[in-house]
């Protein structure tokens, strides 16, 4: 997740688009140079390679998260731009709303979720899987999450697109960024009127969790409160979404894995997995240097150098893993980054492997065999997160 | 063939408890632990014991 140089135009949103449409090659080609300056991300340092990024991703000290916050805040977003010790307290109280178990508990919602987004296109032999499903489907979950009405859900969905594609809605990148500042106070009131209702009337919800929490024997301020939400916000419905629209737009070009899916309950707990590692949704992560450092390439790094961790890269490396430049939907056990590493592992990556499997799960009990809808293509998006805008298929009614 | 957790390097992305249920419990946190941190692995669960110790991305399962 990053506010930064996501939405290039230009020349910019050309490369973007071919990292996107085939990051086996882009990043090969990237890694083969041997450099950390790219033409996508000018000024900006891009760790490729799996020993740069591995070591990164561990080393906090040297390539902090702390440099403030994210699409349109200026204060750090909770435990995202907090680095340690501080984030170890955040990580104690939020890891166990987030653990396996907790997701387990959620997972029926999910699923009864899935089930009623296939029902409303099912009988008419087609969809467009990102707008009726890899869109909607995270933005319940989270709903259920935070204890409130479906009925919010065309103002979040909104609300997401102003924070995460403020330049798609504007003409300029000064309104661009005033829009998505707008958009997060917007967000950061609801996110504190709930706060304040939920200190009166306590739910069995994640806003009452954080209430009712405390770190250090004290209550959790109002702030932390809403830079916590916020995280959540921005971090949890996008990733979903492009990571499903990922999947499916590998599946639709693989008759093999679609009839293993069909055929076989249970085996898209593996195929999640390596889709996550070789299509890497989430392409890079964000982090700041703290002091002037020599990288192994003999490239030199200054203090407050901004770096871009491609964990997408390092996932297909094959230096130091055999295969990884290959895939194979039935192993489970290629070491991965897709939800990062280090301190900052992604806080919910049990609830988002927990949603994908469910919706590939139930997608392929009820719609086994589909395909691209007839004269449609596949138009990768050009963000670090990597997704489709439309899926449109078909199947047999 | 032991396993072996090293919970300084475990960051809680709990591809072992997925992957081996049968010998990796997770904690409050989804950190893994060993149910019986010195019963050797059945014969049966070694192949599924190796991917769990190539699956963390941490390496902080290892075999002993």
């Amino acid at each position: 997740m990053d506010g930064g140089p996501m939405y290039a135009g230009g020349d910019k949103s050309a490369l973007a688009y071919e990292r996107s449409a085939c990051p086996m090659d882009y990043f090969a080609k990237l890694r083969a140079a041997n450099t950390t300056k790219t033409e996508e991300f000018p000024g900006l340092v891009v760790l490729s390679n799996r020993s740069d990024v591995e070591g990164a991703l561990r080393d906090w000290e040297t390539f902090t998260s702390a440099f403030g916050g994210i699409n349109g805040q200026d204060e750090p977003l909770i435990p995202l731009n907090v680095d340690p010790p501080e984030h170890v307290k955040y990580r104690r109280l939020l890891d166990p709303y987030f653990a396996p178990k907790k997701m387990a508990s959620l997972q029926p919602a999910v699923d009864k979720h899935t089930n009623d987004l296939i029902d409303q296109f099912i009988d008419k032999g087609a969809c467009d899987f990102s707008e009726d499903i890899a869109v909607p489907l995270p933005c319940s979950t989270f709903l259920s999450l935070f204890g409130l009405p479906l009925s919010e859900f065309d103002q979040f969905i909104k609300w997401k697109d102003y924070l995460l594609r403020a330049e798609a809605f504007t003409s300029s990148s000064e309104e661009a960024d005033a829009l998505r500042r707008q958009t997060a106070v917007d967000v950061c009131t609801l996110m504190a009127t709930e706060a304040y209702a939920r200190r009166a009337a306590p739910k069995d919800d994640l806003i009452t969790y954080l209430v009712e929490s405390e770190i250090d024997g004290r209550k959790l301020t109002d702030s932390e409160i809403v830079r916590t939400c916020m995280l959540f916000f921005t971090a949890g419905l996008d990733t979903v979404t492009v990571s499903l629209e990922c999947i499916f737009a590998y599946l639709i070009a693989q008759p093999e894995a679609r009839k293993m899916l069909a055929e076989e309950p249970g085996s898209e707990i593996n195929l999640v997995e390596e889709l996550l590692r070789s299509e890497t949704p989430v392409q890079m992560v964000s982090r700041e240097a703290t002091h002037d450092l020599v990288l192994s390439n003999g490239e030199s790094v200054k203090a407050g150098d901004k770096v871009m961790i491609a964990i997408a890269s390092a996932n297909l490396d094959p230096n130091g893993l055999e295969g990884a430049d290959t895939i194979d939907v039935r192993r489970g056990d290629m070491r991965n980054f897709a939800f990062g590493g280090g301190p900052h592992r992604c806080l919910g990556s049990n609830l988002a492997r927990m949603e994908l499997r469910t919706v590939v799960r139930r997608w392929h009990d009820r719609i086994p065999e589909y395909s691209l809808a007839p004269g449609e293509k596949v138009i990768w998006n050009s963000s670090v997160l990597r997704g489709v805008d439309h899926l449109p298929l078909v199947w047999a009614k | 063939m032991k396993l072996r957790i090293d919970a300084e390097l475990c960051e809680g992305h709990g591809r072992c408890w997925d992957l081996l249920p049968e010998l990796v419990d997770a904690d409050d946190h989804g950190h893994g632990f060993l149910i019986d941190p010195d019963a050797s692995v059945p014969p049966e669960l070694e192949r599924k014991a190796l991917e769990a110790v190539r699956a963390c991305p941490e390496c902080a399962i290892t075999v002993e």
